[in-house]
């Protein structure tokens, strides 16, 4: 049975890990964060805003995970061109992380898709609370889109995106729990694997975000910031949930 | 005189084929980690000498095939791989090609060396995702030196919306379920193909690697 997946997000900012609250960096670190052996995947984030940091750091760490990290490696922040992506894909990572880009032009999704294959392009979609629905917001959530969620997970689906990985901006680093709803709404839409961000502060929080939200893997970033608390933990908690991890 | 040295002390060159899909870096990583010498290249010379290769690749059929044609590297593949009969691995597209064809974005012909070709991944199941990504079990349906101390069902990672459907049976040594059998490790002689990434399956990967470059 294929395991679902949990995936550790690191944000890195001018190349030192960071976390974030509200899409604000808030630089620290901590013990803990990488639990080699358990990793399922990795999303690596480059959240440096324009001009307040060296975009070679964020490649070097990418090259260092890479060579040293045998799971999948997904790496994004600010790929705006062809070739922004394919220096990604050089530096070792095997799928590009793309956001704002493909809400200023649909069809660079497919441009990537054609290039790499669609299960190398990941669509990640930051959004808000609006009214009785959502938003989708660019540009670290800076600005509103006038997309649906769903309506935008789909349409990033018939471009080519292999997956979806969906971020409530409220939640990020609240470790209050995901935003289920905001996940079922994207699952439903589209039939690509839908990875869930932003909010998770227990096991119990990626249980929610598998059963109830319709994720196919979820990612944490922020929580191994605060505990002592271990992938391994994490997956205990899964199994012990009834819901297929790799130990 | 890097090579004769590797040579003596018994490592042996392994050449992985650079023909401008895939992550080259990770399966380059992986070699060096088993102690081996990854020598990445897109030079056909290179790779018709090599004693040992690896054809990795993500991305779509026609272009793959497009791009080992542009670079001269089908007779060089045929060299070495056919008429010198070095151990090859394909990795996911890369031993796809091997197959007579697909139909992925149309009809293409692929280098026709597996009884094989390469369809469309359609679970059973209509709300299974697809493409196919994460870890999964491979269950061992026949002996493969590639299997050599790793467990039956251990886990590997998959990243594909098609897959291998095998014309002979008999090539098919490792199957994954995914609403559905399909054929995820594939034998004939020489020639060996994963439709999971070894290089990003950890331990599990790792070993299946060491077993290609040491026992295969």
């Amino acid at each position: 049975m294929l395991r679902r997946r949990v995936i550790t997000v690191l944000a890195f900012h001018d190349g030192v890990l960071t976390r974030t609250k509200a899409f604000e960096p808030d630089t620290r670190y901590t013990h803990n964060l990488v639990d080699l052996w358990s990793i399922d995947e990795i999303v690596a984030l480059d959240v440096t805003r324009p001009g307040s940091g060296e975009r070679g750091n964020f490649l070097a760490v990418v090259r260092a995970l890479a060579a040293r990290c045998f799971v999948p490696l997904a790496a994004g922040g600010g790929v705006r061109s062809m070739s922004d992506a394919e220096t990604l894909l050089g530096a070792g990572a095997d799928k590009v992380v793309v956001n704002t880009a493909a809400l200023d032009r649909p069809s660079f999704i497919g441009e990537l898709a054609r290039a790499y294959g669609a299960q190398a392009v990941v669509v990640a979609i930051d959004a808000r609370r609006a009214g009785e629905g959502y938003e989708v917001c660019a540009a670290f959530a800076s600005r509103p889109t006038g997309w649906y969620p769903e309506a935008w997970a789909a349409r990033a689906q018939a471009e080519g995106a292999g997956e979806i990985l969906i971020t409530s901006v409220e939640r990020d680093g609240s470790l209050a729990g995901y935003d289920l709803e905001l996940c079922r709404r994207v699952a439903d839409a589209v039939s690509v694997p839908v990875l869930i961000a932003g909010g998770a502060g227990n096991w119990q929080h990626f249980v929610e975000g598998i059963t109830k939200g319709g994720a196919d893997a979820v990612c944490t970033a922020n929580v191994y910031h605060f505990t002592e608390a271990s992938i391994q933990s994490a997956k205990a908690h899964l199994a012990r949930a009834g819901i297929a991890v790799r130990a | 005189m890097r090579r004769r040295l590797g040579a003596t002390r018994g490592v042996k060159t392994v050449v992985i084929v650079d023909y401008g899909l895939g992550n080259l870096a990770s399966v380059a990583s992986a070699v060096a980690h088993l102690g081996h010498e990854p020598m990445v290249t897109a030079e056909p010379d290179a790779v018709a000498r090599a004693e040992r290769v690896i054809l990795p690749g993500v991305g779509a059929f026609g272009d793959g095939m497009a791009r080992l044609r542009q670079r001269g590297l089908i007779a060089a593949l045929e060299r070495v791989a056919i008429e010198r009969g070095r151990p090859l691995l394909g990795i996911c597209l890369g031993g796809q090609l091997l197959a007579t064809e697909s139909e992925e974005f149309g009809h293409h012909e692929g280098l026709g060396w597996l009884p094989a070709r390469v369809v469309r991944l359609t679970p059973n199941d209509p709300t299974m995702r697809v493409p196919h990504v994460g870890w999964n079990e491979v269950r061992q349906v026949a002996p493969c030196p590639l299997f050599e101390g790793i467990a039956d069902g251990a886990l590997f990672y998959h990243m594909h919306g098609y897959r291998l459907e095998a014309a002979e049976d008999s090539i098919v040594v490792g199957e994954t379920d995914y609403g559905g059998g399909f054929p995820s490790v594939v034998r004939r002689c020489n020639l060996y193909a994963t439709q999971f990434h070894p290089e990003k399956s950890q331990r599990a990967g790792l070993a299946l690697l060491a077993n290609f470059l040491e026992r295969a």
